[in-house]
Formats: structure tokens, C-alpha cells, sequence
């Protein structure tokens, strides 16, 4: 599989457009700064948030407890999956029972980590996606480049023709208002002829089984409501404990992703409406097995902001389709060598190490330590190619004693000096691909103290 | 048993628990000017409009030149009209619609609404234009407070509405009317209804 | 001023590439009246190895650092990944006196000038337009200022040491901390990514008007200055230590 290294040289070829990437998602980071600024106790709002996160990984069976006991007292059908291939399961007997083919869902990652539209649709059943971005990579047949930006990577004259191929509008039209009444036209369809209403959760409140869902296009109510039937997934750690708890994270959830201080939509869904029927799937698929590993529980603590990958310099210059996991950027780089170490080995080295994202995280990931705590597991499980493994041997022998240290300093130096050009940039040299060497001086530091502090009677 | 499974692991791989954090009764002490203006502010951010009128009485006519159809479901008849067994299609015909609002958020320009202020569902998201109507006393500051005011045991659905649907999922332009109501109109009102 | 006995670690590639930058720091310490020894057995820090995962092949080259430095009152470099390394990573050793000394007296250049020897202004002489860099390690690692993700109380010890100096322009940057995309293997590994975060710094340095790019890190100003000269950029890189050194002390 083609490496995260790869993928990112390919992107940036075409670099005016990898500019207007890094350039649009910056803007983003920068309304995110700016709604932050306006809150006074930014940085205390992110430790609660740390706090509530931190405190329901230590009790998340209670909670699931209390949340499904709460939400079938509501009136609801909760059901739990293990894995991927159970929740798939489950979507498809629901809709088997209801006998439906017509299925509208909104924004869920979780449903795209367990690959359901592609399950479903081999099963016949006909799902749409009815965010705008959604739809489009949708259309499109690609996943999505970022978790919450979904079509960030395309321009609108490319959704201008996709559109004209898909919903029949104007050849050659690019505007936004105009793509967007389509869309809003052709979905409207879909939702009032929905008969089963797929969404995500952003947050589950055990206290009284409530599933909270936050929008801007307003598309999950407009499923939900419509729908006979409605279905929220939910991974295990979506859980937080009480109404109270919402205060906090509905004041960092829409500031940190996008620089709104809300989004337009927070809808808190509890009970089916009027003669409807309404499930939870409560998702597993690996999620528990984390919790025991100290060094990298707190990813569940994941609010799926996507602030991390709005931040990171190395995601905003090689686009969410590089990293060939479901999630991108920062976290998704410390997710993926969970489910999958040796695929996903070159992620954690998709990073400059910078400590952007973890200062940015809103509920305090240490991103940053688990992408190097990665570094060391996948060093020493021995997935580096043989000859990496005893170059770095070599090193930390060379590299801990002084005479030897001295003398390969020495050597390459004077192999700097002396060899031609063409040798020394020779395309296996990447660091030679655009940067210059440095200048060699004529002596080292540690050459010239030795010769100068002879001069001064000597220092040790 | 999957259910049995999943729990049992996450007893026994849980870590060593913290507390939760203890929030403030009240952040700040603000104005009722401050939070009706921070309030306006927000609001106007996300596309939302706003007036202001002494009276209910006074809606009909501060709106009608620019809402001439106007289903205000404070009305008892207009409130059946709309029930959870009324057809999509006169739902999907729905010009405007007028419901009242519980709590509004000065922080962000949010109002909660639930369903008892809506016969159905759907109605808020599917019309075309939105009219909340708020008293003014009923602006809090921020997101804390307002859940403290809300009942949730009491609701099957409840929504903060902070503006118009809207979308930036085109290259990041800005457009009001995604899927919901291409307009939100919240009329603050200044008397306190008994 | 309190007179220690420092032990001056001199960063790998400043010993090998860019010995002037010792050579300044040693003489800045010095003319403020600190004894400062320097280790000849010294080698590296052991990031570079790591960084690349093999921090368990680095236990020997962290051990050599210990067994150098042990015996000083503080441990001085001119590297905030240096210094930040130590402080943080050599914590998989065991934790004798000894190594628990080293990790908590290693400083990075400046935040030791302004924390130890509380000292605020080095009568340095620089009439130039300089850009600041934030080196990484040392913002967010060391906290050598406030990051620009944080909505903290805003602070730079870099900076308080630079605003006094005699005739200096210090100028606005368009992105004032992103990461110049060096990232020690990060640079070879993913070089594409790597050479395009470099050429974004010093661009934003050339809009801005920067005669000279400084920062507490050689290697950041080794990766940029790559940049420079394979380009011909009318810019150049200035350690902090050297800028730190003109001065009329």
C-alpha cells in the first residue's frame, strides 16, 4: 500500500492547489483562535471537558448501563454491536424488518469506519447521504478528506460538474447558491420519501438517554422527523454523564471545528415521535480494548472536532486522502495503527512532532506523546525494513561513544568536502530533493575548543 | 451475549477513575442590556434576524408586509392543522411558521424550543421561513445556565435553533437555506407574558 | 550574579555544521560571569534515534550524556529540542539522583539567561529586521512562549531577550508558530512535505520584510537556510546565540 509519504508527494505536484488546501483550512484554524478568544475560560473549559472524558472512561459500563436503561424507559430500542460486521448486521435487520429500500443518513464516521453504505447498497438497499459534502463525495465515490469538511479538497467548478452529470443542472454553472438549491431540492425528495433515517451521535447523556446531534443544514432533523423509523449509532465512547455535562461541550464542539460559537442545529433526541419507532446501536469495534492500554485510552476521548487536522501544517499539506485511514490527520494517525499496526505503520511519521493539535485538542489529548509512544511500538515490533533497523543499531552504538562519535562527524565531513555533487545530491539523498547541504567548516566545535582552551591552560 | 461482552471488558480494562468537575451556579453577572445586545449580536453572526416589539399583539402587524403567510401555531386551529398526522405535502407547502421559543442563549444567539412548541416534528426544519417568537427576560448567558432551565425528563425532542440552515460544504462560501428554513426571523418581545 | 559551574552541551550538528553557534553561546556565558566547562566524551542528546522509535538503542548515547554532565549545577545548550528531550524523554531511565538532576537542570539558552540568571537585557547591539522563529520543542515543549492555540496570557522569552537590542526591527509574521516542517527524520522521510513547511517560513519571513531569520534551534535554521541557498533567497539565518553574543557586555 502506497505510503502516506507517497500520497503526499502526488499532492503537492499540483502546487497551487495543495496552496488553496493549506490555505482554506488555515483560515479555518484562525476562526477557530478568534471564537476561543471570546471565551473566558477557554483553557478551564477544556480541562472540564478533559475531566467529564476522563471520568467516564473509568465508569463506561455504568454509563452505557444507565443510558440504555434511560433510553428504553424513553421508549427506544437499543442494540449493541461488537464489530463492524455485527453493526452492518443490525442496520440491515431493521431495515429487512421494516421491509424499507429507502434510507437517508447523516454525518457518521462511525458508520463509515464499519464501511456500512457499501455493505448496504450490496444488499440493495438504496442509502443517501444528506449532508452537502456527504452527498457529493458520495456521487463521487470517494471517501471523505476530512471528518468534518468532507469535500474541503474540491473546487465549486467541480462540484459544478458533478452536479451537472448527477442533478441535471447547468452545464458550466459553479455557484454556490445555485448547486446548493439543487442539492436542496433533490434531498428534500429524498427525505419525504424516507422510510428509515440513519444519524450519528455527537453526544449520548446517560442521565436521561438522550442522543445529541449537532448540524448546520439541519439534515438529521429533517430525516429524523420525516422518517418513520430513526436509528442513531453511537460508538461506546459517545457517553457523557449528565444534562449539565452538555454546557461544556456544546460550547467547544462547534468554536474548536469551526470557529461558530454553535451550530445552527443542536437537536436532543429522546423519545420516538407519534406513531414512530426509534433505535440506538451502541458500537464496540475495538473501542473497549483500548481502554486498556494506558498509552493510548485517551484517544476515546475524541470529540470528532477535526480541530487537530485544521491545525496540523503536515495535514493541510498533503489532504485527508493521504493517510488511508477513515479518520485523518493527528488523530486519526494515533487511531489507526490500533486497528491495524502494520498497515499503518508510516502514519505516526506522517508529523513534524510540532504540538499543534494537542494544544488544540478540546478535551486535552496528549496527541502529540502518542504519535512518538507509536514511533517506539512499531520500532520495536521490528516493522522498519532490516536495513533502517541496523542503521539505527549502529547509530545508537556510534552515537554513545565519544571517540566514535568524533570520528564518523569527521568522515562525513570530510566525504562532504571531498565528493562530487552529483554523488552527494543523488536522488537517494531526499533531504537533496530541494534544500542545499549545509556548509562543512573546516573544524568542529568541539576541534576548536580543544585547540583553544590548550591556548588558555586548558578547561577538563 | 454482545452487550454482556463489551461490558465486561470495559469493567476491566477501565483506569483509575477521576471526579467529574463541579460547574458554577452562574458564570458572569450581565446585564439584562448586555445579554439582550450579545444575544442580537450572535444571532445576526449566524444569518438569523431579529426585532423587537413591546407586545404579542404587536406581531401581526410588524410582520405581514414581509411574512403574508404566516402559520402561527400559538393558535389552537393553526396548532391542529399541523398535527403529527398531517400529510408531508402540507407540511412541505409550509411558507412560514411561528412558534414560541423557551430559552435564549446570549453566548451564541441559540433558542430552545421543544415539542410542545411545535404540533409536529417536522415543522421547524421543513418550512421555508422560521419565526421564533422570545421574551426578552428569558435570555441567559451562556450554554451552562441554559441547561440548567431545561427540563429534559419532560420532552421526547427538544433543538437549540441558532439561525437559518446553512452550508459552506461549496469551497467554503457560505449559503443560507441547506436543507431547513432559509430564514430565521426572532421577534424579542419586551413585555413579560403572565 | 550568582556565578554556576555549567556544563555547555553543544548540539550534534552545531558541533559538526555549525561550530560558531558554540563558540557564541560558550562566550555569552562567560561574559556573564558563569564557569562553563565543556565535556569532551560528549556526543548527543539521542533524539535523532528517538524520534525514529529507537529510543531503546539511544538508552547508551542518554547514559553518556548523564555520565558527562552529572556533576554541573546546570547544563546549558543552544538547542530547545535538545534541552527538551532531555527534560522529557530520558524519563525511560531509570531515575537515579543523578539522572534526575540532569533532567531537571538542563535549560535551553535563553529560557536559562531569563529564568536563572534572571537576566532581561544584554545590551545587544543588532541594527537589522529580524524574524523570530519559533522553534517547536521550545514553544510548545519547553514553553519558551505562549503558542498561538493557547488562549493564555501571552508571553515569548526569546522575544523579551531580542526587543532590547539596540536598532532591532523585530517583524510581524503572517503565521507566527507554525512548524518550519524540519522534524529531525521527518525532513528525510517525508521530504516533499518537509522542503514545502520550510519554503512557507521563509516566505512569510521574506513578505514580512526579514533581512534575517533567528531561533533557538540550529536545526530549523539548517533546514530553512537548505531552502535559502538552493533558492538564492535574499535572506539569511542567525542563531539566537549569535545575536545574543553582540552585545556590550
Amino acid at each position: 500500500m502506497k505510503q502516506h509519504s507517497d500520497k503526499a508527494l502526488q499532492f503537492l505536484k499540483d502546487e497551487p492547489r495543495a496552496d488553496w488546501h493549506d490555505q482554506t483550512l488555515w483560515i479555518v484554524r484562525q476562526k477557530r483562535d478568534k471564537a476561543a478568544r471570546s471565551v473566558a475560560d477557554w483553557e478551564k473549559l477544556r480541562h472540564q471537558a478533559s475531566q467529564v472524558k476522563d471520568h467516564v472512561l473509568s465508569n463506561l459500563d455504568q454509563y452505557l448501563i444507565q443510558f440504555e436503561k434511560q433510553a428504553v424507559a424513553n421508549g427506544a430500542i437499543v442494540h449493541w454491536a461488537e464489530d463492524a460486521d455485527e453493526f452492518n448486521h443490525i442496520i440491515l435487520d431493521i431495515i429487512k424488518d421494516k421491509s424499507a429500500s429507502r434510507v437517508v443518513k447523516s454525518k457518521s464516521m462511525l458508520t463509515e469506519e464499519c464501511g456500512l453504505n457499501p455493505f448496504l447498497e450490496k444488499n440493495g438497499v438504496e442509502i443517501v447521504d444528506t449532508d452537502l459534502g456527504e452527498r457529493i463525495i458520495q456521487f463521487r465515490k470517494e471517501a471523505p478528506s476530512h471528518i468534518v469538511l468532507p469535500a474541503i479538497h474540491l473546487k465549486k467548478e467541480e462540484i459544478g460538474e458533478l452536479f451537472h452529470e448527477k442533478l441535471g443542472t447547468e452545464e458550466g454553472n459553479s455557484d454556490p447558491t445555485y448547486l446548493t438549491s439543487a442539492a436542496r431540492a433533490h434531498l428534500r425528495e429524498k427525505f419525504l420519501s424516507a422510510e428509515i433515517a440513519l444519524t450519528g451521535a455527537n453526544f449520548a447523556v446517560a442521565e436521561t438517554g438522550t442522543v445529541v446531534v449537532c448540524t448546520n443544514e439541519g439534515n438529521a432533523d429533517m430525516g429524523v422527523h420525516s422518517a418513520r423509523v430513526q436509528v442513531h449509532c453511537m460508538g461506546i465512547e459517545k457517553i457523557i454523564p449528565r444534562t449539565q455535562d452538555l454546557g461544556v461541550f456544546t460550547r467547544l464542539l462547534a468554536r474548536n471545528a469551526i470557529g461558530q460559537p454553535i451550530t445552527t442545529y443542536t437537536s436532543h433526541y429522546r423519545k420516538p415521535k407519534p406513531g414512530g419507532e426509534m433505535h440506538i446501536v451502541i458500537v464496540d469495534n475495538g473501542r473497549s480494548a483500548r481502554l486498556g492500554n494506558a498509552t493510548y485510552r485517551n484517544s476515546l476521548k475524541c470529540i470528532r472536532c477535526g480541530g487537530c487536522m485544521n491545525t496540523c501544517p503536515v495535514f493541510r499539506r498533503s489532504g485527508g486522502h493521504s493517510y488511508g485511514y477513515v479518520i485523518p490527520g493527528p488523530i486519526g494517525a494515533i487511531l489507526a495503527p490500533c486497528t491495524d499496526i502494520k498497515k499503518h505503520k508510516d502514519l505516526p511519521f506522517a508529523s513534524s512532532l510540532c504540538g499543534s493539535c494537542s494544544n488544540v485538542c478540546p478535551v486535552e489529548i496528549d496527541i502529540t506523546n502518542q504519535l512518538y509512544r507509536w514511533r517506539q511500538e512499531i520500532s520495536e515490533k521490528k516493522l522498519f525494513p532490516p536495513l533502517k533497523r541496523y542503521v539505527l543499531k549502529v547509530a545508537g552504538f556510534a552515537f554513545s561513544k565519544g571517540s566514535i562519535y568524533d570520528f564518523s562527524g569527521k568522515m562525513a565531513r570530510l566525504a562532504l568536502r571531498i565528493l562530487p555533487r552529483a554523488i552527494v545530491y543523488h536522488r537517494i539523498n531526499t533531504w537533496g530533493w530541494e534544500r542545499e547541504l549545509p556548509a562543512v567548516p573546516s573544524e568542529s566545535f568541539k576541534e576548536w575548543y580543544k585547540k583553544n582552551s590548550q591556548k588558555e591552560g586548558g578547561q577538563k | 451475549m454482545s452487550r454482556d461482552k463489551i461490558l465486561q471488558r470495559l469493567k476491566k480494562n477501565a483506569p483509575a477513575s477521576g471526579s467529574l468537575p463541579v460547574y458554577a451556579a452562574k458564570t458572569d453577572l450581565l446585564s439584562k442590556e448586555l445579554l439582550l445586545s450579545s444575544f442580537k449580536e450572535n444571532l445576526a453572526v449566524s444569518g438569523g434576524k431579529w426585532i423587537e416589539l413591546d407586545r404579542r399583539e404587536d406581531i401581526s402587524s410588524a410582520i405581514s408586509e414581509n411574512y403574508p403567510m404566516v402559520a402561527d401555531v400559538t393558535k389552537q386551529d393553526v396548532w391542529e392543522e399541523y398535527s403529527p398526522s398531517c400529510s408531508k405535502e402540507k407540511l412541505a407547502s409550509l411558507d412560514t411558521l411561528m412558534i414560541e421559543g423557551q430559552v435564549g442563549v446570549a453566548e451564541n444567539g441559540a433558542i430552545w424550543l421543544d415539542e410542545s412548541n411545535f404540533p409536529n416534528r417536522l415543522s421547524p426544519f421543513i418550512a421555508k421561513n422560521l419565526i421564533i417568537v422570545l421574551d426578552i427576560a428569558r435570555i441567559t448567558n451562556n450554554m451552562h445556565e441554559a441547561y440548567q432551565q431545561i427540563k429534559m425528563e419532560d420532552t421526547g425532542f427538544g433543538v437549540f435553533i441558532s439561525g437559518p440552515s446553512k452550508t459552506a460544504d461549496i469551497e467554503q462560501s457560505l449559503v443560507y437555506g441547506a436543507h431547513g428554513p432559509v430564514s430565521l426571523l426572532v421577534v424579542l418581545i419586551r413585555m413579560t407574558s403572565l | 550574579m550568582k556565578k554556576y559551574r555549567i556544563g555547555l552541551f553543544i548540539p550534534c550538528y552545531i558541533d559538526q555544521f555549525y561550530p560558531k553557534v558554540g563558540v557564541a553561546t560558550l562566550e555569552l556565558l562567560k561574559k556573564l560571569g558563569q564557569e562553563v566547562c565543556y565535556p569532551l566524551k560528549q556526543t548527543c542528546c539521542g533524539q535523532p534515534l528517538a524520534n525514529t522509535g529507537a529510543e531503546k538503542e539511544a538508552i547508551p548515547v542518554y547514559q553518556n550524556f548523564v555520565n558527562n554532565f552529572s556533576e554541573f549545577d546546570y547544563v546549558v545548550t543552544p538547542s530547545g529540542s535538545c534541552a527538551y528531550h532531555v527534560k522529557e524523554h530520558f524519563d525511560i531511565l531509570k531515575q537515579t539522583p543523578e539522572v534526575k538532576k540532569v533532567r531537571q537542570n538542563t535549560y535551553e539558552l535563553c529560557e536559562f539567561i531569563v529564568d536563572v540568571l534572571k537576566v532581561d537585557d544584554l545590551k545587544i547591539e543588532y541594527p537589522h529586521k529580524v524574524g523570530i522563529h519559533q522553534s517547536c520543542h521550545g514553544l510548545r515543549g519547553l514553553k519558551l512562549g505562549k503558542s498561538s492555540e493557547l488562549m493564555t496570557e501571552s508571553y515569548n522569552k526569546v522575544r523579551g531577550l531580542l526587543e532590547k537590542a539596540n536598532g532591532i526591527e523585530l517583524i510581524k509574521l503572517d503565521r507566527e508558530d507554525e512548524c518550519c516542517g524540519f522534524g529531525g527524520t521527518f525532513s528525510i522521510f517525508e521530504p516533499a512535505i518537509s522542503a514545502k513547511m520550510g519554503k512557507e517560513r521563509v516566505h512569510d519571513h521574506l513578505r514580512n520584510g526579514a533581512e534575517i531569520i533567528t531561533a533557538t534551534d540550529m536545526s530549523c535554521l539548517m533546514h530553512m537556510e537548505g531552502i535559502i541557498r538552493r533558492k538564492n533567497e535574499n535572506i539569511k539565518v542567525v542563531h539566537i546565540a549569535e545575536i545574543l553574543n553582540s552585545n556590550r557586555l
